[in-house]
């Protein structure tokens, strides 16, 4: 029998319809997340729940704010619609802080647990006599994760500041320099959109929350080797701003300050969205070879004087990105969508640079992205059958493993959910004693 | 304050103190930002990375900067996803440079690349090749689509500019009636290499545990779209389209960026009962907060009360500025800040302090600013160490030392091109005062 092409060896061993039979890499951690008004928490509890970690989830016992951070105020069986995507494979329990009987049963939880994330402002824990130091006494392998606008430590720890996704993007730098460049002789009042433009879905919060599962990650590691645990510290705006890749060079070495410049790219060309009859497509050719075969593919290899081309040095500097984007605007306005993504695949046939190819991709509302055949395919966007919340939709398999793939149980759960289960299993709870903590106000 | 006990001098005494990866191997083919962050988050964490380059030119990020600006002659957006990495530049179309990558694989532990998919099969090096020869190994192929389904195997390529486009992250990043607008940092690229790293090191979890390695791939738009919450199921709810709202934040209300006015903008958040309250007395307008329609949060979200909220505090915002809206924000508690620059940033006080934005002294590029990994932690802190270096010019360290080759199998290594050095070219030589030595490890002479 012949090898199977390496595509179909892989997806024989990575679909996510194999997922529920394989193993999890992370069903022996247990984590309490502590996450209050931030999606950041949520979301780096999700990474770890994902594959397996055993996450409860714990709130106020009316809830967390974040619950009610939904699109136009619109619930679904009286959930927001962000929480619903990030409740993902996570008991549900309730704690009222505030009080003291609580707190000596989150130490209880803690002295059985291996991560602990939280969102409080710096010094919130500590005043509660469950911080760091407090819980490291009592479990020296806890891996103690805050997530917080300017983090513990720094001029600006003791900062009253919430930490919200918009003011984290504007504080990191990536607000400032997106958005489009004001047309000659116009002003906002005029341009309205012409404006620093931030980023739409919560990037900010999230680059946070992935960082912080990154460290945890790491951290655990280190725990492996070491038996160790720690404190982990993110201030949510370092982590968006560390991304960035060459202002602050440009800055440092020239004194350039970095402006915005709308659908071009500042450090290389070619690079860009470009208008199409019908919408908008990307073009890459960030060598020399991709550029060409754009400029064949669109017919103009002579007239352009392709083959003369020497570097993309020279088509970088301001003046000719923006001189070279209306020859090439006037080129794919010519054109669909489908017809210059089509260009593109055939040229890597039959073009005379094949297979190199430009990169050429539609520009596609989330609409059209959700009832794309090839991510409906891959896994990412099959219909959830969840038992609180019923069919749902939410993104889910966005990697593919052989050994440990993640998979998703349920997508959410009310407040308070699994209190019977999580505090008979870890604090032997039974109900008449909940029945008590719940009448005292506790959970 | 007990956490002030934990992070007292962190940043002073963080180089005297272990990397939480330490011992860790990895070999990297890999080009661009989606490929090469990845390892970069381990290298700074840690983990030994070989940069595995193709003779003489390297990555094509090596061409990448801003208008033509070249920092002391090295690529500016080659710095950020490559620090503390060896740099080897090895042929891999020949059978001697596979030959070479084989005897590197057979002591790593994670392989990362972004080469299209079946490529680093067609060269003898695919997961399938490499287990062969090292079980155990964590492979990550990531590309634009995946290593399977229609557009992989059309063997369509990608940038992070066709992530944004195609996974509907731009279009949800503009103004309403605007064509969608590229979000200007290389956002899928990055974010993508982070996801990866989560389910590279949950791998490294499970070996730990077992011994067992496997395969992972990873999509830079699937990537994209798991962090777009609220868009999905929205959709499949409603029926309809997700719309986008400019900087309004349409789940958090108030939530959105204002002129100042100095015509500079700020961006403010006061969700929460008490930040609303908060914001309406910053205002003088405290009886705002007990208005039916503003005052719980799910009706403040409802279009027109959203609205009309929004209005109020545009007015407001643009009579002030923007340092006069900060500080009344940390006054009653609510979130509001100015859009920083880059200058800003680099320059961001609280940044430096924590040691975020951190010096390098580096060998070749001299001192400069660069980003720590943005976790602190208190045992194990991540490290800048190094920068980027030319193409090729670890080869002589990495052969002699990780693989024990002598000087003249290294010389018949260069001879039959399975190994290779830098072009003359800007970005990929050497800063024009290098003495020939500094930053070299071996054979200095």
């Amino acid at each position: 029998m012949a090898e199977p092409t390496w595509a179909d060896w892989a997806r024989e061993r990575d679909d996510p319809k194999y997922a529920q039979t394989r193993a999890e890499a992370l069903d022996d951690i247990t984590v309490l997340d502590l996450s209050y008004k931030s999606f950041a928490g949520c979301y780096c509890s999700s990474m770890l729940a994902e594959f397996g970690a055993e996450v409860l989830r714990v709130e106020p016992p009316e809830g967390d704010f974040i619950r009610t951070c939904t699109p136009y105020g619109i619930l679904h069986k009286g959930e927001g619609l962000n929480y619903l995507t990030e409740g993902r494979n996570k008991f549900h329990i309730t704690l009222e802080l505030a009080k003291p009987e609580a707190r000596e049963m989150l130490k209880s939880l803690a002295a059985q647990a291996d991560v602990l994330i939280e969102t409080y402002r710096p010094g919130t824990m500590d005043d509660w006599g469950i911080g760091y130091e407090a819980l490291r006494a009592i479990n020296p392998g806890l891996i103690f994760a805050s997530i917080t606008a300017h983090g513990q430590f720094g001029p600006l720890s003791r900062s009253r500041m919430p930490d919200y996704d918009n003011v984290i993007q504007a504080r990191s730098g990536g607000h400032y320099d997106s958005g489009e460049i004001m047309p000659d002789g116009k002003d906002y009042d005029e341009c309205p959109w012409a404006v620093p433009t931030k980023a739409g879905p919560w990037i900010g919060w999230i680059e946070a929350g992935t960082h912080m599962a990154v460290g945890i990650l790491a951290a655990l590691h280190w725990r492996e080797l070491t038996g160790e645990g720690q404190a982990l510290d993110v201030a949510s705006a370092e982590a968006y701003a560390s991304i960035e890749d060459w202002a602050a060079l440009w800055y440092q070495g020239a004194g350039v300050v970095n402006e915005r410049f709308g659908n071009l790219n500042t450090a290389g060309w070619l690079y860009c969205f470009a208008p199409t009859k019908d919408g908008a497509v990307f073009l890459g050719g960030l060598r020399l070879e991709m550029w060409q075969a754009f400029a064949d593919m669109v017919g103009k290899w002579e007239e352009w004087g392709a083959a003369t081309w020497k570097d993309l040095a020279s088509f970088t500097p301001k003046e000719e990105q923006l001189k070279w984007a209306a020859l090439v605007f006037a080129e794919t306005r010519k054109y669909t969508n489908e017809e210059l993504v089509g260009m593109s695949v055939e040229y890597a046939k039959k073009g005379r640079l094949a297979p190199i190819t430009p990169v050429v991709a539609p520009v596609c509302s989330p609409e059209e992205a959700m009832h794309d055949a090839n991510w409906l395919d891959r896994g990412i966007f099959v219909p959830f059958k969840d038992p609180v919340y019923g069919d749902l939709v939410v993104a889910r398999a966005q990697y593919k493993m052989t050994e440990t793939p993640i998979r998703t149980k349920w997508v959410c759960r009310p407040v308070g959910y699994d209190n019977e289960h999580i505090y008979l299993k870890y604090l032997s709870l039974g109900p008449r004693r909940l029945t008590e903590l719940k009448e005292a106000g506790i959970i | 304050m007990m956490a002030e006990e934990t992070w007292k001098d962190y940043r002073e005494t963080k180089h005297g103190k272990p990397l939480p990866l330490k011992g860790i191997r990895v070999l990297e083919v890999c080009t661009l930002v989606l490929g090469p962050s990845g390892p970069g988050f381990l290298s700074r964490l840690g983990a030994e990375v070989i940069k595995c380059e193709m003779p003489p030119l390297g990555d094509t990020l090596r061409s990448m900067v801003p208008f033509g600006y070249f920092f002391r002659e090295q690529s500016t957006s080659l710095i950020r996803p490559n620090p503390n990495k060896y740099w080897v530049a090895l042929d891999l179309h020949g059978p001697e440079g596979q030959q070479l990558f084989r005897e590197l694989a057979a002591e790593a532990d994670i392989i990362e690349e972004n080469q299209r998919p079946g490529v680093m099969e067609r060269w003898n090096v695919g997961y399938r090749q490499i287990k062969e020869i090292n079980p155990d190994i964590i492979y990550i192929s990531k590309t634009g689509f995946g290593q399977w389904g229609q557009y992989a195997v059309e063997n369509r390529p990608s940038n992070d500019g066709a992530a944004q486009g195609m996974s509907g992250y731009a279009w949800m990043s503009s103004f309403p009636g605007r064509q969608p607008l590229k979000n200007r940092l290389y956002i899928c690229d990055s974010f993508g290499a982070l996801m990866g790293e989560v389910a590279v090191l949950a791998a490294l979890h499970y070996r730990d545990r077992t011994g067992k390695g496997q395969f992972i791939e990873l999509s830079q738009s699937e990537s994209i779209m798991r962090a777009m919450s609220w868009i999905w199921p929205y959709q499949h709810l409603t029926g309809r389209g997700a719309m986008p709202a400019g900087n309004r934040d349409v789940s958090i209300c108030p939530a959105d960026t204002f002129r100042c006015a100095d015509d500079t903008f700020l961006a403010l958040a006061a969700p929460s009962p008490e930040e609303f309250r908060g914001l309406c007395n910053a205002m003088g307008r405290g009886t705002l907060a007990d208005d039916p329609r503003f005052r719980d949060h799910l009706t403040r979200l409802q279009e027109e009360n959203a609205t009309r909220i929004l209005g109020i505090i545009a007015d407001w915002v643009r009579t002030k500025m923007p340092q006069e809206v900060e500080a009344l924000a940390e006054k009653h508690g609510f979130a509001a800040s100015g859009l920083h620059s880059i200058k800003d940033v680099v320059e961001d006080k609280d940044f430096r302090e924590r040691g975020f934005v951190t010096e390098v002294d580096d060998p070749l590029l001299g001192p400069f600013l660069d980003y720590e990994f943005p976790v602190m932690m208190s045992k194990t802190p991540p490290k800048v160490r190094w920068s980027i270096r030319p193409v090729g010019f670890d080869n002589e360290y990495v052969m002699t030392h990780h693989l024990g080759k002598s000087q003249d199998e290294i010389r018949r290594l260069y001879e039959c091109g399975a190994l290779g050095k830098w072009a003359d070219v800007r970005g990929r030589r050497p800063p024009p005062d290098w003495d020939g030595k500094a930053g070299l490890i071996m054979a200095r002479e």
